[in-house]
């Protein structure tokens, strides 16, 4: 019975098709450790991580975040890497202690970190708050801590008042004085909110706090370079979540700071969003009607079979040769024109003659047009011609026959092509750098001036945020959770996107699998 | 109930196919101009770059000197990005095709098409800034990897056979790509863990300083090995797709012939699937190797940008497309560097262009073959 048993199973295959499983395996593997890479730093980066206070052999203090840990080069043991903010101290925030020359190590809850708008971060012991030139005679751990949060609180309030009264009041009231210098009222009214600006900022300006580094230095802070303080050790893990949580709305709401190697990435986010957008606008309505006519209205002969084959051709052709077209035809060739007939009084400072928003989005509109084109030509070759001729035997004419049946049956396709596509711009980096991608442009292309979206402005995108930060920062090691953390989000998006798309035609795919004609 | 046709009335009518004439036109004239705008880019280039060339606007010995190692370092890029893809890619197209499961099939391959859509940026980033430090630190582990999966693979295939029954059917070899994974990492833990013990024993220590006095080889910390790595991941899944699709696409009435004569499913893949499929694998590589020649971002932050010329893997390159990305913007137009890199850029569309076309050609004539062999359906 046994021997039955064991026949009955399928031959060996032999070491090759193990191999062949294998390398599904590895593929996988390496998708799955990338994937979890990005995922654990990116989202690690926004947690409140315990600040360790160390004392080494030789007495010497130090407070700080370990980050990692590394074999010593020619010895025994392991060194470990430290960021210990205070740049203004000693002009370094890292520091690497081997961890056999540490003596002892605490997680003391009187440590703060203070996020300063200048020099990072500060890490250790808060002594007063208080007016410029505050004595420190009698310092008093438990009273001081809420004072610094209510101060902060009520700078922010300051500093949220200031903004408002200079975004709605002053900024209108300067261009009325710009385009009518005479205009009296006017002046006197923006005086007046001057005078009042300047007194929000000299509330803001009085206060310090006196801070004291673990190593005995002492700092005195302006309270208005703090932008928030928090005492890790001292949090619970509830707190720490909302902590994070905060912290992750923030770097998704705010402009970069510190050569983008702290703060968020709003404009990133926008300036990609809004470049996707206006690509995704025009390369709909382009994309459908080549479609169109490749498959419904073109002579289905050899030219139109070689014209289809090139144009699925050009979805292959390496985008930096887009970019290339974009800067030679849109940039140097109609932008300058454009630059000479109509804006020729901002010369030779160029406007549209530079890389900016819309030859951005015109050249990621042709880049993924081949896209559009073979997606939706797939989608109305799957229609069976049955359908067509239903209609036309009915008596609608082509243009009926095409609007009211075929193009509503090819729908789910063009949304699939038009998905696939903005996922593929949204990726996109290299045509990018030609054609007007910037730094830093915390100016998103979209405001409250006339003409409102702002087409020459050049912007900022996620994909070169990542690229720039990463190879152009002064401090690459201190940017880099911040670069986990852009690539965690362009990676989001970007399967999202695909997701759907996968979504979406699958679901076309099951609706109109019974009356696919054959390929 | 169908409502009768109100052809009837002749002005309608007439008013109605006058639109529709125009609207017909409309759509053509559209459609021309939107295919010859995108037919646009390869015309401008030659416009752009070939006047100058044939009327010497560029010096030839400069021409040389710029174009040679930014096309030696394109092909040392793509040609360590194929080593790495081709095997892989290929492996799991066979085992995908012939292997799995109708249903895990289909879930297999969307999640490869993510890794397709994963973009340049981030995995150029992974490479240049976190994989290539690591690499550099633990160089032998990493390398003996490449030894190590294949023969950890082997050895599960011959411990699969000692199993009982039971065990068998709860592995089966269709589901290997999912339970190999954990005992790869394993494996791919443990090579790191004992790389140093190794080094240190056979290398002196320290693999790179070992390369360096015995083969005389350089080693960059961002270098061709990277490069390979990081585009042979961005490549392998365009090339699955398409090797699988010819691969899915040979009539299943061939396979159960040979599966009736009594070979084995490796047999009958190896004798009589590979051999009708094999031009459209061979169309999947050269896609794969055109996508690799133009990829900027992977190469430009994973390869160091230094134009070199050597064999050596261990060295970093420059392509043709991260030059024109780092030098395009700079370049004055209509200068002779600007001409250049114009050059380099209709190069890479001609080359681009003409692999897939080629491709195209080749997996046409495969369709048509695939009905031929198959019969009428």
């Amino acid at each position: 019975m046994k021997r039955r048993a064991v026949r009955r199973l399928p031959r060996s295959e032999g070491p090759w098709a193990w191999l062949a499983a294998g390398s599904v395996a590895v593929s996988l593997l390496m998708l799955g450790g990338l994937l979890l890479l990005i995922a654990v730093r990116g989202l690690g980066h926004f947690w409140p991580a315990s600040v360790a206070l160390v004392t080494l052999d030789d007495g010497r203090a130090i407070a700080g975040r370990a980050t990692r840990e590394l074999p010593l080069v020619g010895q025994e043991g392991n060194e470990r890497l430290y960021f210990t903010g205070n740049r203004d101290f000693d002009g370094h925030v890292w520091e690497w202690i081997p961890v056999s020359a540490i003596a002892s190590q605490q997680r003391p809850v009187d440590l703060v970190v203070l996020e300063r708008r200048r020099y990072g971060d500060f890490i250790g012991r808060l002594v007063a708050v208080g007016p410029v030139g505050l004595s420190v005679d009698h310092p008093d751990q438990e009273a001081v801590w809420p004072r610094l949060q209510a101060r902060l609180q009520a700078q922010q309030a300051l500093r949220d008042e200031r903004d408002r009264l200079v975004r709605d009041t002053l900024r209108p009231l300067v261009q009325r004085v710009d385009a009518n210098p005479g205009d009296h009222d006017a002046r006197e009214a923006l005086a007046e909110v001057n005078d009042k600006v300047r007194a929000l900022q000299a509330g803001m300006h009085g206060e310090v706090a006196i801070v004291e580094s673990v190593g005995g230095r002492r700092l005195e802070q302006p309270l208005d370079e703090v932008l928030r303080a928090w005492r890790p050790n001292a949090m619970s893990p509830v707190e720490k979540l909302m902590a994070w949580a905060q912290n992750v709305w923030r770097f998704l709401s705010e402009g970069p700071r510190d050569v983008n190697a702290t703060g968020g990435v709003w404009p990133a986010i926008f300036g990609t969003v809004l470049m996707v957008l206006l690509m995704s606008l025009l390369v709909t309505p382009f994309g459908v009607l080549a479609a169109v006519y490749l498959n419904e209205v073109a002579h289905q002969g050899r030219m139109t079979h070689l014209v289809r084959i090139a144009v699925r051709n050009l979805a292959g052709v390496p985008s930096i040769v887009y970019g290339v077209f974009g800067l030679g035809v849109f940039v140097y060739g109609i932008g300058s024109s454009l630059d000479e007939w109509f804006f020729s009084d901002a010369l030779p400072s160029p406007t549209f003659g530079t890389g900016g928003l819309l030859w951005a989005s015109l050249t990621l509109a042709l880049l993924t047009l081949p896209v559009v084109i073979v997606a939706t030509e797939e989608g109305l070759a799957r229609i069976p011609v049955e359908q067509r001729e239903g209609a036309l035997a009915l008596g609608a004419t082509r243009l009926e026959t095409l609007t009211r049946v075929v193009l509503p049956m090819a729908v789910p396709a063009m949304l699939t092509g038009v998905i696939l596509a903005v996922a593929r711009a949204a990726g996109e980096v290299a045509p990018l750098m030609l054609v007007g991608v910037a730094k830093l442009a915390p100016q998103v292309p979209v405001d409250g001036e006339f003409p409102y979206l702002h087409l020459e402005r050049k912007f900022m995108h996620l994909g070169y945020h990542i690229y720039d930060t990463a190879f152009h920062g002064n401090d690459v090691q201190a940017a880099m959770p911040v670069v986990y953390a852009t690539a965690l989000l362009l990676v989001l998006v970007i399967l999202l996107l695909n997701l759907t798309a996968i979504l979406l035609r699958h679901y076309f795919r099951a609706r109109h699998g019974v009356l696919a004609r054959q390929p | 109930m169908i409502e009768p046709s109100r052809l009837a009335s002749p002005p309608r009518s007439h008013w109605r196919h006058q639109r529709d004439r125009l609207a017909t036109g409309l759509i053509a004239a559209g459609g021309i101009g939107v295919v010859g705008a995108v037919m646009a880019i390869g015309a401008f280039l030659a416009f752009e770059v070939l006047p100058a060339l044939a009327g010497g606007g560029i010096d030839t010995e400069r021409l040389r000197d710029a174009l040679t190692p930014m096309a030696w370092g394109t092909l040392k890029a793509a040609l360590g990005a194929m080593v790495f893809a081709i095997p892989l890619a290929l492996g799991a197209a066979m085992h995908s095709a012939l292997f799995m499961s109708q249903r895990l099939r289909s879930r297999m391959k969307p999640s490869l098409e993510m890794m397709e859509a994963l973009p340049g940026v981030v995995v150029g980033f992974i490479a240049g800034l976190v994989l290539a430090p690591w690499i550099e630190r633990h160089l032998a582990g990493s390398l003996a990897l490449l030894a190590i999966l294949p023969l950890g693979v082997l050895l599960a295939a011959a411990s699969w056979r000692r199993l009982s029954v039971g065990w068998r059917r709860r592995l089966p070899l269709s589901r290997a790509g999912l339970w190999l994974i954990p005992w790869l990492a394993l494996l791919g833990y443990a090579s790191f863990a004992l790389s140093p013990i190794v080094e240190a024993r056979l290398f002196g220590g320290d693999l790179r300083v070992w390369l360096d006095a015995e083969l005389g080889l350089d080693y960059a910390t961002r270098n061709a090995l990277i490069v390979g790595l990081a585009m042979g991941f961005a490549v392998m899944p365009s090339v699955y797709a398409l090797a699988e699709d010819a691969l899915s696409g040979v009539p299943s009435r061939l396979g159960e012939g040979a599966h009736a004569l009594g070979a084995t499913r490796w047999q009958t893949l190896w004798r009589v699937v590979l051999p009708a499929a094999a031009p459209g694998i061979f169309a999947a590589v050269m896609i794969g190797a055109g996508r690799a020649v133009g990829e900027t971002m992977i190469v430009l932050m994973a390869s160091g940008n230094t134009a070199l010329m050597s064999l050596n893997p261990f060295e970093g390159m420059r392509t043709m497309a991260a030059g024109i990305a780092v030098e395009m913007p700079e370049a004055v137009p209509g200068s002779e560097e600007y001409l250049l890199l114009m050059l380099a850029a209709l190069l890479l569309f001609a080359f681009t262009f003409l692999v897939n076309t080629l491709a195209e050609v080749v997996r046409s004539r495969l369709r048509r073959r695939y009905r031929w062999l198959g019969g009428a359906p």
